[in-house]
């Protein structure tokens, strides 16, 4: 199989279950914050640039774009998060007879977080 | 009823496979394998898939069907049809020999590695076997050895010596049957259990409800308690 067909199988989600579906959310959502982890290295270096070059950046960050940005990247913390201790449980041989509960417990928890989280991104977050 | 089936096709030469498209009179509560094996007589007898009992014991029959994978014997046309039409491929992860028929040697090539203890002794063949058979009078007990749970599995997709769930899975039979798990080390290993990310499309799938994934972590939780054991002065 070729390199690109491999990656597309991982991303498929047509006809696939809701445990696949989750097993590929959970992925992508710890590649995303991964990456978020080196834009924010390089965010917080721009300070040895000077206090304007900083606060240029965080002007954008405190835009309306910038606060979809922190919604998506709240949202994929809690995903990681959620389907991560899901995975925890399971891939440790541990309830697995209650795995699909499990499972909905994870996506209810992680919708309710990030419900609750971007109400106080939007909220209280937001000066 | 009218159903409108797109059929996977491939021959040893092509460069690469194409899909044909045929209409059949077909009732809703046929099966896929039944409609498919009328076109095959009536419409393009060269047309190949694989098939044996038509009653889901003999795992032959795995295709994916409409985008998911199924024992065509045991589904019902009108259960998988989207709008009248159905698309029918091989199983993914396999070596497609022809259309929908595919070579599933790079998963048995890995149950002889987990000393099966579930094996069933069947009777002596009709027929002489030429000697490449290796195992001629013995199949296993639960698992219909189908293919479907590497088709559906993403890292059986993407790592091509990665046991996979149904060998996997038959390592954990094995262990719990003999307690011995010397007999399945190979399983302890990169390409054995700790590939296996969790995704669970092997039990979403197994049209014997064999749960392969669920097997796979147990037997993680074994491997785990016995490496313990180890650093703790004891033996496996």
């Amino acid at each position: 199989m070729k390199p690109l067909e491999k990656f597309r199988s991982w991303l498929k989600v047509k006809g696939r279950s809701l445990d696949h579906f989750s097993f590929l959310v959970r992925r992508l959502a710890g590649i995303v914050l991964a990456l978020y982890l080196f834009i924010h290295m390089v965010d917080i270096s721009t300070i040895l640039l000077g206090e304007e070059a900083y606060n240029s950046l965080l002007n954008i960050f405190a835009s309306e774009i910038g606060l979809i940005f922190d919604i998506f990247m709240w949202a994929m913390l809690v995903f990681h998060g959620s389907l991560g201790v899901y995975s925890i449980v399971t891939e440790s041989g541990m309830l697995l007879e209650k795995r699909r509960y499990l499972l909905y417990i994870a996506w209810i928890g992680a919708i309710i977080l990030i419900v609750f989280g971007s109400w106080v991104i939007i909220n209280v977050l937001e000066v | 009823m009218k159903y409108r089936l797109i059929i996977y096709r491939y021959k040893e030469g092509w460069d690469k496979p194409r899909y044909d498209t045929f209409i059949v009179e077909a009732d809703p509560d046929e099966s896929v394998l039944d409609v498919i094996e009328r076109i095959s007589l009536t419409q393009d007898k060269t047309l190949v898939f694989e098939h044996a009992c038509h009653h889901g014991a003999c795992g032959a029959c795995g295709m994916v069907i409409n985008g998911v994978e199924r024992l065509a014997c045991i589904t019902r046309i009108g259960d998988v049809a989207v709008g009248n039409t159905v698309v029918v491929e091989p199983l993914r992860g396999f070596r497609v020999i022809s259309d929908l028929a595919v070579d599933k040697s790079r998963m048995f090539k890995h149950f002889e590695k987990v000393n099966p203890a579930t094996l069933e002794k069947l009777d002596e063949p009709p027929v002489e076997l030429p000697e490449y058979v290796v195992i001629p009078r013995e199949k296993l007990f639960d698992c219909i050895e189908c293919g479907i749970c590497y088709s559906a599995c993403p890292i059986a997709n993407t790592l091509e010596e990665y046991m996979g769930p149904s060998a996997l899975a038959i390592a954990y039979k094995t262990a719990l049957e003999t307690g011995d798990l010397k007999r399945i080390l190979l399983a302890d290993s990169k390409n054995g259990v700790w590939s296996c990310h969790a995704a669970f499309e092997c039990s979403v799938r197994c049209p014997v409800n064999f749960e392969p994934g669920e097997k796979i972590m147990k037997l993680r939780r074994m491997f785990l308690k016995s490496s313990l054991k180890l650093l703790l002065g004891g033996s496996r």
